[in-house]
């Protein structure tokens, strides 16, 4: 049945289209229960946690009791339940959930994740980075705990520590032009000449790892630039800048004449592009 | 110089070779649900995960630290190997060996183990011997020498036979390792009735957690950071990319989902 199927693609790629996954779970439900075998449990899950994000609290009622009266003692399903009351804002007794299975494993890192959360939908960050702090001290190896980390600290301004967090994940991932991309960005808003080199470094990595990575290209001429128009530079740093300015403009041109080919909003996008890239040099 | 063929009554097909190996396929398909029911949960402590992913971290900054600035690098160098407050000087973990003899929750294990796997073997073995006797049973495909008659031809006692005659014992040994692989298609990788590779295992002896290894797994990690030196993979990025023009195929494709971003 493609239902079955486009359920388990999703939740083995973990998207989070969670409208479609209602529409087509509950019909698969309410139609199909008998069909699935033991599959129905995961899907109960995966529909609970789309209708957590709809809202459709009713949906998600029906998928946890059905699994409460499966699976009695499960931890997963205590964590389920514990997300539908985070859902309801029930902070404190979703906390409380949390707090029990933790008692019962305290590796399970689910748990703790969901109650760092729950802080940060209540507005706590600084609690919210404290937490995650700890928890990183025992779990150093979860990425996706350290890019919450950064994005929590880019929130707080504090950008020495988000390069921090970004410098773990790109060692972890060395080839993802994302997180060198983002380092960059981090670094770019740092300021200051050494600051700036580096990100004009980590941009250049990013191109390499991806080619096409536009907002890569136009950060590298951004900080060449910035860094060409420094007083503080001597002549041959700023000849070499202004080197890599300009190759990074040729290269936006190009990418703006290929996908200016045939229409005519984008004969007009690329005059744009070129006037603005006049005027930074200029200037 | 032609052997003498010898002509074995087919009733001995039917009647001896084919129970031994159903016998032997369902005892291990027998053993191995036993083998999940005994099993005992192995609950890790909080210290060990923390452990075993610090190493990983430890590990991936030796490897990948040229893609860091060098300034970072030195940075978690220092947090690890600080003579004075490093994590690996410093962090001694309580050390308990656990012998067999003396922890009890390995002494259970390897107790199922053995009851599980080597008792049935043994006792099947001998039943199979001492029903299946007197007889031969099947020729192995290639000449041996008359070393192996007193091993393959158990309860026969004929001194001119060729040693490629064999027993039913015999053969039921042959079963044993032979089916092996019928178990990983039919039971899956991983399975409880893989008596080689367990026997595999107790040879190779060493335990399968290792909390005594981690203050030596510190200490190996901290030589080998000691050891590392910073090169950075991006000295020279800017003349690399810039030495030829960006690869901008497919880029405004209409099917492609905008990757750029």
């Amino acid at each position: 049945m493609e239902m079955r199927d486009k359920l388990r693609k999703w939740r083995e790629d973990n998207h989070r289209n969670s409208e479609q996954i209602v529409d087509v779970g509950e019909e698969l439900i309410n139609e199909h229960a008998s069909k699935l075998g033991d599959d129905i449990w995961i899907i109960y899950e995966q529909v609970m946690i789309a209708a957590l994000d709809c809202s459709r609290d009713d949906l998600a009622w029906t998928c946890l009791q059905e699994l409460k009266r499966q699976f009695p003692g499960s931890q997963r399903v205590k964590r389920l339940a514990g997300m539908r009351l985070e859902a309801l804002e029930k902070y404190e007794d979703a906390s409380k959930q949390y707090d029990s299975i933790l008692q019962d494993d305290p590796t399970n890192t689910a748990a703790r994740k969901r109650k760092i959360s729950i802080l940060k939908a209540q507005g706590k960050s600084a609690e919210a980075i404290r937490e995650l702090n700890e928890y990183l001290e025992q779990f150093v190896g979860d990425q996706e705990a350290w890019h919450e980390l950064s994005e929590l600290y880019i929130n707080e301004h504090d950008y020495g520590k988000a390069a921090f967090c970004l410098e773990e994940l790109m060692m972890t991932n060395p080839h993802n032009h994302l997180y060198c991309e983002q380092y960059a960005e981090v670094k770019y808003t740092q300021g200051g000449l050494e600051n700036l080199e580096l990100s004009r470094k980590y941009f250049a990595q990013a191109l390499k790892l991806n080619n096409r990575n536009m907002r890569a290209l136009f950060g590298l001429y951004m900080s060449a630039s910035h860094i060409a128009a420094s007083p503080k530079v001597n002549a041959t740093v700023k000849k070499a800048n202004v080197k890599y300015a300009t190759w990074a403009t040729n290269q936006i041109n190009r990418a703006y004449q290929l996908a200016g080919r045939g229409t005519k909003e984008n004969k007009c996008s690329v005059k744009a592009v070129e006037e603005m890239l006049e005027s930074i040099t200029m200037s | 110089m032609a052997e003498p063929e010898l002509l074995l009554d087919s009733n001995i097909r039917l009647w001896v070779v084919l129970p031994i190996v159903f016998i032997t396929f369902l005892v291990g398909v027998i053993r191995h649900y036993v083998s999940i029911l005994l099993q005992s949960d192995k609950k890790l402590t909080l210290e060990q995960v923390s452990d075993s992913q610090v190493l990983i971290r430890s590990r991936i900054l030796r490897e990948n630290g040229k893609y860091i600035p060098k300034q970072s690098f030195l940075m978690r160098k220092f947090y690890f190997n600080n003579q004075e407050d490093g994590f690996f000087k410093n962090t001694k973990r309580k050390v308990v060996p656990p012998s067999p003899m003396t922890d009890p929750s390995m002494l259970t294990d390897m107790m199922k183990g053995n009851v599980t796997n080597v008792l049935p073997m043994i006792l099947i073995g001998g039943w199979i011997n001492w029903t299946f006797s007197g007889f031969v049973t099947t020729k192995v495909p290639f000449p041996l020498t008359l070393r192996f008659k007193p091993m393959l031809q158990q309860g026969i006692e004929l001194l001119s036979l060729d040693a490629s005659w064999v027993s039913s014992a015999s053969w039921y040994f042959l079963n044993v390792f032979g089916l092996r692989s019928m178990y990983s298609l039919i039971l899956g990788q991983d399975n409880g009735a893989d008596q080689s590779r367990i026997m595999q295992e107790q040879m190779s002896g060493a335990a399968m957690a290792m909390p005594a290894d981690t203050n030596k797994a510190f200490k190996a990690e901290w030589e080998a950071l000691e050891l590392t030196d910073h090169q950075w993979a991006l000295e020279n990025i800017e003349e690399e990319l810039m030495s030829r023009e960006l690869d901008l195929d497919g880029m405004f494709s209409k099917e492609l989902p905008t990757g750029i971003f």
